[in-house]
């Protein structure tokens, strides 16, 4: 719970108030978006504290990022064992540089007494947690070694699992508390930056290092109306592109995240081991009761008896489903005269498949329109949609050995008599031309 | 005796006023066209979203294809294949599910705005003709559709509706009789819904009824674009806008604006979920039809009053409401917008009441 809050909650806070925080704060108040320089009320110090800090934080700031970034380079460095000792040993001296510009800038923010009426509370409070995360830094190089390798299997994946929008914690929930403190440090940094001046770090003005050596200013007016016209249409154009480019990146991921859908359909899926198999298994059956069904077909083709069931297998109440000559459902029943009851299961309505469970008034339902049907007399209730009655099917039975033993047609004429003692091995048979069997 | 020179005038009169050749130009079908604006300006976005639909229903089926396996084994298995295990497949088959629906409805009202906005009239004959087949062909492409899952209620459904095709038999006089049994097993292809119906139902939907659909729809656009924009209501409009650039955009923002929708929608909400799974489950030959079998909500209007009335009421109801779309034209030649509007009026709302209330309006009267 915890775990998820610090690290999962925490992360996506800080990166959307960090993101657009700054981005705010870049756009309203323009004139803030810079470090707030104190040289010109004191320089001394500054140079003694701010150098080393700089210098130290610039260098271990870009190794966390190029290690976050290409993970599988900087596993490749930092695999060589010289590399490692000399990334660790130079990381260790950089954060004791930082720590030690630190001390200088906090004891001067501290002492000064220029220096004290520009400061405010949250310079103040992230001096401290500078200190406390470079701090944890220095300490997990001591006690935590080999942090540079160790992070690709770690930190690395938990922090891409966090860009992708895929967290997953578990990458770091076994971490020692130093490592953990440092990483929910990280996170309160960049939820920091937009409001203090650590916002200073996107305005480094590297245009600095280019800028002609001199700028020739023209005061007459018509020199100052056309740079104005040129200002405007350098705006304007300024602005186009911009609209256009953020436009055209828009089309272009979308297009990509599009396409990559779109392909991965096509593509198809690459399923485990074990669903394939379920879906095999599946496939298979679903064959296996198509070729079931075939072969229905073909016996009603081919042979002159279609068997039922066991005689000792029908019952009163609920009917055996079977398929007759026209492969149309039918069911079977025991008759109150204990002799087999067979009639069509097709709806005279409009062809649903009528249930085959026996109310208490001796009828079966077709759920399609509502209409009972009497099994006996196959007619169906007075406000049924179905007109008309259920055909009967005629029947045959037969011993083991195959011979007839008693016949009925599908108008009710009878023929013979089944023995109490034949009744366990007689089998139930439609007969394709029930006539010429009887 | 016939005069067929009178006779041959009279066609190539007819037709020359239906087909004026001479607008048969980009100029005039295009860049000249304008749309009337008035308080039934609306109804001109109907027909163009109803194509959108179709558009998607193209895409959309297109994708569907590439799984989709038309046997009796395997159509079940390939559709859950789509939806559990392709990526995208569950949104894909949602999308065709939700647009077919959309594209129906869009389909009656487009019809119902033209027939109130009286935009059969003279020269316009051709075009509705094709509008109201059009709208027939839709109902056939949810009546195919509809049986490709092969679930229970597909399957079922199937029957029922064929079963009664065959019914329309017995109020034919002699040979006639057996006209729509014919017909039925023509469709059906064996003694029961099986592998050659599911085979017959698939190359309608997916190579028949498209063909057709794409033709008409070519001769229902190329005569929209001749004749432009009926006036649509009764005092001409004083004001019009381009169709381009200023319709046409306004058209692709709603079409936009409704793939968003589509999506969202097609993306959070199964359109299986209002069935109850028995009847989504892989059509079984042997056992009895499941309780509940009924056809999609666009055929209400016609199934519940099937289910109370008797047959030869819905069928000579049915052939005459047919029989009056399709010559609309020539019957409602002198018809003020007015009256047709209250026609229109009367129309939706059957079509409404019996939609939403059918279920209910059929258990009130039957118990």
């Amino acid at each position: 719970m915890i775990d998820t809050l610090l690290f999962v909650a925490l992360p996506y806070l800080a990166l959307f108030v960090g993101i657009f925080g700054s981005i705010y704060r870049i756009r309203t108040a323009p004139l803030t978006y810079s470090s707030l320089s104190s040289q010109f009320l004191e320089n001394k110090g500054l140079m003694w504290g701010s150098l080393p800090w700089h210098i130290g934080i610039t260098i271990i700031l870009a190794a966390h990022i190029i290690a976050f970034l290409f993970p599988g380079l900087w596993q490749s460095i930092v695999s060589h064992q010289q590399v490692l000792h000399a990334i660790e040993s130079i990381g260790l001296c950089l954060s004791i540089l930082c720590l030690l510009g630190l001390i200088v800038l906090g004891l001067r923010r501290l002492t000064s007494p220029k220096l004290q009426a520009v400061t405010t509370t949250m310079d103040l409070v992230i001096i401290m947690l500078l200190l406390l995360q470079v701090g944890l830094g220095a300490a997990m190089a001591v006690h935590c070694k080999w942090g540079s390798a160790w992070c690709s299997g770690t930190t690395t994946p938990y922090v891409w699992s966090i860009i992708t929008f895929q967290p997953d914690v578990s990458y770091i929930n076994e971490m020692p508390l130093l490592v953990k403190a440092h990483i929910v440090g990280a996170w309160l940094f960049i939820l920091a930056i937009p409001f203090s001046r650590l916002i200073h770090m996107f305005a480094v003005p590297v245009e600095y290092l280019f800028r002609p050596p001199q700028n020739v200013v023209w005061t007459n007016s018509r020199k100052l109306e056309s740079q104005d016209q040129a200002f405007v249409k350098e705006e304007a154009r300024r602005h186009f592109l911009w609209a256009f480019s953020g436009i055209a990146l828009g089309g272009f991921l979308l297009s990509i995240g599009t396409f990559r859908n779109v392909f991965s359909f096509f593509f198809g899926p690459r399923l485990e081991r074990k669903v394939e198999t379920e879906l095999m298994e599946t496939r298979l059956s679903r064959l296996e009761s198509t070729v079931g069904q075939r072969k229905l077909e073909l016996e009603r083709q081919a042979s002159n008896y279609i068997l039922v069931g066991k005689l000792t297998d029908l019952n009163e109440s609920n009917g055996k489903y079977f398929i007759d000559f026209s492969m149309q459902p039918a069911i079977a029943f025991k008759g109150k005269d204990e002799m087999p009851l067979l009639i069509s299961a097709k709806c005279t309505h409009l062809g649903c498949t009528v249930g085959n469970k026996v109310d208490d008034k001796g009828r079966i339902l077709c759920p399609c329109h509502v209409s009972y049907f009497d099994i006996v007399s196959g007619e169906p209730n007075a406000e049924a949609p179905a007109k008309a009655p259920l055909p009967h099917l005629g029947w045959v039975i037969m011993d083991e050995k195959g011979s007839v033993l008693a016949t009925r047609d599908s108008k009710g004429k009878s023929q013979g008599s089944v023995s109490a003692e034949q009744r366990e091995s007689a089998r139930v048979y439609i007969a394709k031309n029930q006539e010429e069997t009887t | 005796m016939i005069d067929l020179d009178k006779a041959a005038h009279k066609v190539s009169g007819f037709l020359s006023e239906r087909i004026p050749v001479e607008k048969l130009n980009f100029h005039s079908m295009v860049e000249k066209k304008e749309v009337p604006i008035h308080k039934m300006s609306w109804g001109y976005y109907t027909g163009g979203l109803t194509m959108f639909f179709f558009m998607i229903q193209v895409v959309t089926g297109l994708f569907l294809l590439f799984y989709y396996q038309p046997t009796v084994s395997d159509a079940h298995v390939s559709v859950e294949y789509i939806s559990h295990h392709v990526a995208g497949g569950a949104l894909i088959r949602n999308m065709h599910a939700w647009s077919s629906s959309c594209m129906i409805f869009c389909a009656m009202v487009h019809l119902l705005t033209a027939f109130a906005m009286k935009s059969f009239e003279k020269p316009r004959e051709i075009t509705w003709i094709a509008g109201v087949l059009l709208l027939f062909i839709t109902f056939t492409f949810g009546f195919t559709g509809y049986l490709l899952p092969w679930n229970q209620i597909a399957v079922n459904a199937t029957k029922v509706g064929l079963q009664s095709v065959e019914y329309v038999g017995q109020y034919l006089p002699g040979q006639l009789a057996d006209v729509p049994r014919i017909l039925r097993e023509t469709f059906q292809g064996e003694a029961s819904v099986g592998q050659s119906t599911l085979g017959r139902f698939y190359a309608l939907h997916v190579v028949i009824l498209p063909l057709l659909l794409a033709s008409l729809l070519g001769l229902h656009l190329l005569m929209v674009q001749l004749h432009g924009m009926s006036q649509g209501v009764d005092k001409p409009a004083k004001k019009a806008e381009k169709f381009i650039s200023i319709f046409v955009f306004k058209d692709l923002s709603l079409w936009a604006t409704v793939f968003l929708a589509l999506f969202v929608v097609a993306l959070c909400i199964p359109f299986d979920s209002f069935l109850p799974f028995p009847l989504l489950a892989p059509f079984n030959a042997l056992g009895s039809t499941p309780q509940g079998i009924k056809p999609e909500w666009y055929f209400f209007f016609v199934y519940y009053p099937l289910e109370l009335l008797p047959f030869w009421v819905i069928l000579l109801a049915s052939m005459i409401a047919v029989t009056v779309m399709i010559f609309a034209p020539w019957i409602f030649k002198g018809t003020s917008r007015r009256t047709l509007g209250f026609i229109t009026l009367s129309a939706s709302v059957y079509l409404v009441v019996m939609t939403v209330f059918g279920e209910q309006i059929y258990e009130f009267f039957k118990h």
